[in-house]
């Protein structure tokens, strides 16, 4: 008799019905659309944070100080201390692995350079113009552990390096110039540079050979960094290495890494924490466990948080994900009161129906019961279709916003039908309560 | 005629009266309804026009994204050009809070701590800043109980300090070209970038040192706004300085434009998506209010009422009670931004006055839209209600 009630309420207002699971999974779609790309949006908004650049940096322990001025290291290849070129896939060995998303070790020198153009003559020589050399990996395969392989190289820790162009090759002999000294030396990509050590040019000038620190690099693209990058030449490490006489090893490494934003917690010197306090934060992908795990794998390394960048994007990620929730919220709470106004509308609907119930014997649980039943039927198909019809929106503006779709989740899910449940009772029950305490005679009056 | 129109007017509003009044309960869900709806599409306008807004300020976190050097490329500091330092003078300030500009000279100098005869090569940085325009605050700082009255401060990077084994209120002496200087060390500061490898003083005491007055290697300006309005603030800047180069830092103009783009996208769509369930769960709330009509409806109809002058009489109801309720849940919303805007951004949204009216728009708006249920009404047969049929 239950289920022949339920069916029948179904099948003799098949309009009714439909309108009000229209309304239900109307309401539950937008609300997993909300849902899903909250839930989506810390981790995708972290990968753009990316294109900031490095966030970690490491350079030798032992190291002299740098002499930095705008972007040029001022001290003598022989000061100071390098690195090995070895020990660099070891970042991709780290506990946090997965979140490395880019490095690429660098190695400066200073050279005088000038472009081939005829033969060389004693004038030309006399002048060289001075530039930086920033010897790096363009692009460079890592094995892992794994089996894969793992691409990195400068483009993808500082993604704002720009090349008109094309990226040497790192094998070749060839570099990439930057925009403003190719200006002044007046190259352009197609044409060769000679670039060798100040001290080396002498034997070459007096008629000897080119000398074998000096090189002749193929330019393949001009480089754009609004930086100090702009002046300088960026050739394959390994000629870098060879041209410092520093073979295998490098002076900076930047580490391009997603993090989580850090709290109060992740700032506490890992020293003092208790045991179970150091496996909570290492167990943590903040920018500081991170720099502590590199730490570990990288022997004579200083690994170092560059603060301006991780800080700033902690401290945007951490209110724009506020927001979205607040938003989110707002989406749940207006999905919610639009199909609880809706489950109360059928249920107000129904009061004829409910006072003859009523009249005929059955008591307030009974006919509560057969309305929930009817509800929760709803409620399932209604925010199993609006489940759907959020994914795909979801996915739509995923794709409009950041270019990649939102993952469907089965926590998404769960709570959207649990949400449905849950709106579609405590909308009907309202109605219900108010029903339960009409006489049943003047309901089928009419008044 | 006249008379008749008259009468028939009176006789509208007098019902109408008579809809609002004849159930106070009912009249105070829908204001509810509406009023919610106001107030939920008021704060998130609002908030969303500042949190753009606020968002492109957020990012001078980040530090200076417009810099002006002197002309011959970005080695020009390194290779000892200056510019005047009457030049930073024509920028224009930046509001607090927003930005800001510092001018400043690089040097080399030999540093030695105080009591110690060994001295090491450092870069000393003289600058002189308005605002925060090099995102110095977000460095890890161990400062000093004390600021020296009597001679020059300076802050540290941490590797300096290292090196020289200088701690917090030490002294250290600063030498170049035969010039000395010294200053009290009130800060030691880690920033993962280039300030830990230098020794920073104002601006007086590095030219002082470097024997330039006057002179300036740099100015860096932290200014906030959308790449757009960057561009045209550097082309403004170049026009007024013409002999320096002004560029922006593309490492932060670009990724955050980036960003930009992508978070205000995202607050739109989820802002539209609660503006379009707002909608609808007004139109719910009218839906149940137009069953519960039947009745009236039918009445009208029997007495002779036309069904396009009852379907007129529901939506003045309709638009009147959107209008209400979107007043006073618009203004509602507007301090409910005030307050959400203090607990995202620590800084209250300001109130945009152009939210208001365009929120009481929509609302009644969406008022007579959802509205659109009564119009089944039309198809009610006076008979079939009155025998409670339909």
């Amino acid at each position: 008799m239950f289920l022949r009630l339920v069916a029948d309420s179904f099948g003799r207002r098949p309009r009714h019905k439909l309108l009000t699971g229209a309304a239900l999974a109307l309401g539950m779609g937008v609300a997993t659309a909300a849902l899903s790309v909250s839930l989506d949006v810390g981790d995708r908004l972290a990968k753009e944070f990316r294109s900031l650049g490095a966030n970690l940096l490491v350079t030798p322990q032992a190291d002299s100080l740098p002499l930095e001025i705008g972007g040029v290291d001022y001290r003598p290849v022989n000061a100071g201390a390098y690195l090995p070129e070895a020990d660099v896939p070891k970042l991709k060995t780290i506990f946090w692995h997965n979140n490395i998303v880019g490095f690429s070790p660098i190695l400066e020198i200073s050279v005088d350079s000038f472009v081939e153009a005829g033969p060389p003559t004693y004038s030309r020589f006399v002048e060289p113009t001075k530039a930086l050399v920033i010897g790096t990996w363009a692009e460079r395969q890592i094995p892992l552990p794994d089996g894969g392989t793992f691409t990195t190289g400068i483009t993808r820790a500082n993604p704002w390096w720009q090349v008109r162009g094309r990226w040497y090759s790192d094998a070749s002999q060839e570099c990439v110039v930057g925009a403003q000294l190719a200006a002044r030396l007046g190259v352009t990509p197609g044409q060769s540079l000679l670039i060798a050590q100040p001290t080396e040019w002498i034997k070459f000038i007096s008629g000897g050979d080119l000398p074998a620190p000096a090189r002749k690099l193929l330019v393949t693209g001009l480089l754009e960094t609004g930086g100090p990058e702009d002046d300088a030449i960026v050739v394959p490490l390994v000629i870098a290495q060879e041209m410092a006489h520093k073979p295998n090893e490098y002076r900076k490494l930047y580490v391009s890494a997603l993090t989580k934003p850090e709290d109060d917690f992740a700032r506490r010197d890992p020293k003092t924490m208790k045991p179970d306090e150091f496996e909570r934060w290492s167990c943590s992908p903040y920018v500081s466990s991170i720099a502590y795990s590199i730490q570990q794998v990288l022997p004579g390394a200083d690994v170092r948080v560059i603060r301006r960048v991780a800080e700033g994007e902690g401290q945007i990620l951490t209110r724009v994900r506020m927001l979205l929730w607040l938003v989110t919220g707002a989406a749940l709470l207006a999905a919610a009161l639009a199909v609880g106004a809706s489950a109360a509308a059928s249920v107000i609907e129904r009061r004829t129906e409910i006072g003859l119930m009523k009249a005929l014997g059955a008591g307030s649980g009974t006919v509560g019961f057969l309305l929930a039943a009817e509800q929760l039927l709803l409620a399932f198909v209604g925010g199993g279709i609006g489940y759907t019809l959020g994914i795909i929106l979801a996915r739509l503006l995923g794709e409009r916003i950041f270019g990649a779709a939102p993952e469907p989740s089965l926590i998404v899910f769960l709570v959207i039908v649990a949400l449905a449940i849950g709106v579609t009772l405590l909308g009907s029950a309202i109605p219900l309560h108010r029903a339960s305490r009409y006489e049943p005679a003047p309901i089928l009056r009419g008044e | 005629m006249a008379a008749l129109r008259t009468a028939n007017r009176a006789m509208f509003w007098r019902i109408l009266r008579r809809l609002f009044g004849a159930n106070p309960g009912r009249l105070f869900v829908m204001l509810l309804a509406l009023g919610a709806g106001a107030a939920v599409t008021a704060a998130l306008l609002n908030l969303q026009v500042d949190a753009k807004r606020r968002l492109t300020t957020e990012f001078r976190a980040f530090g200076a994204n417009v810099i002006i050097a002197p002309p011959d490329g970005s080695g020009a500091a390194a290779q000892g050009k200056t510019l005047p330092e009457s030049d930073y003078g024509l920028v224009p300030t930046i509001p607090v809070n927003m930005g800001g500009k510092a001018a400043s000279l690089y040097l080399l100098a030999e540093a030695r701590s105080y009591g110690s005869t060994r001295s090491i090569p450092a870069v000393v940085v003289g600058t002189r800043e308005e605002g925060d325009a090099s995102g110095n605050a977000r460095f890890s700082w161990q400062l000093s109980a004390s600021i020296s009255k009597t001679e020059s401060n300076c802050w540290v990077g941490r590797i300096v300090a290292s090196q020289l084994k200088v701690n917090t209120a030490d002294r250290i002496f600063l030498k170049a070209a035969g010039r000395e200087e010294t200053c009290h060390v009130w800060a030691i500061v880690d920033s993962g970038g280039t300030e830990d490898n230098q020794v920073s003083v104002n601006l007086e005491t590095a030219q002082r040192l470097a024997g330039l007055p006057g002179r300036i290697s740099l100015i860096q300006v932290s200014i906030p706004g959308t790449a757009g309005e960057i561009e045209r603030y550097i082309a403004m800047l170049q026009r007024r300085l013409p002999d320096t180069s002004v560029r922006p830092i593309r490492q932060f103009t670009e990724g955050e434009a980036k960003i930009y783009n992508r978070i205000s996208g995202l607050l739109t769509a989820t802002v539209g998506i609660v503006l379009l369930l707002t909608g609808l769960c007004v139109m719910a709330a009218m839906t149940n209010v137009a069953m519960e009509r039947k009745m009236d409806v039918g009445l009208m109809k029997a007495i002779g009422g036309a069904t396009r002058r009852v379907l007129r009489l529901f939506l003045a109801e309709a638009a009147l009670l959107g209008l209400a309720g979107g007043a006073i849940g618009a203004g509602l919303g507007i301090f409910l931004s005030i307050g959400l805007g203090k607990a995202v951004f620590g800084v209250a949204a300001r109130p945009r006055l152009i939210v208001y009216p365009v929120a009481v728009a929509l609302t009644v708006i969406v008022a007579i839209l959802s509205a659109f249920p009564l119009r089944r009404l039309a198809s009610i047969r006076p008979a079939a209600v009155f025998r409670g049929e339909a």
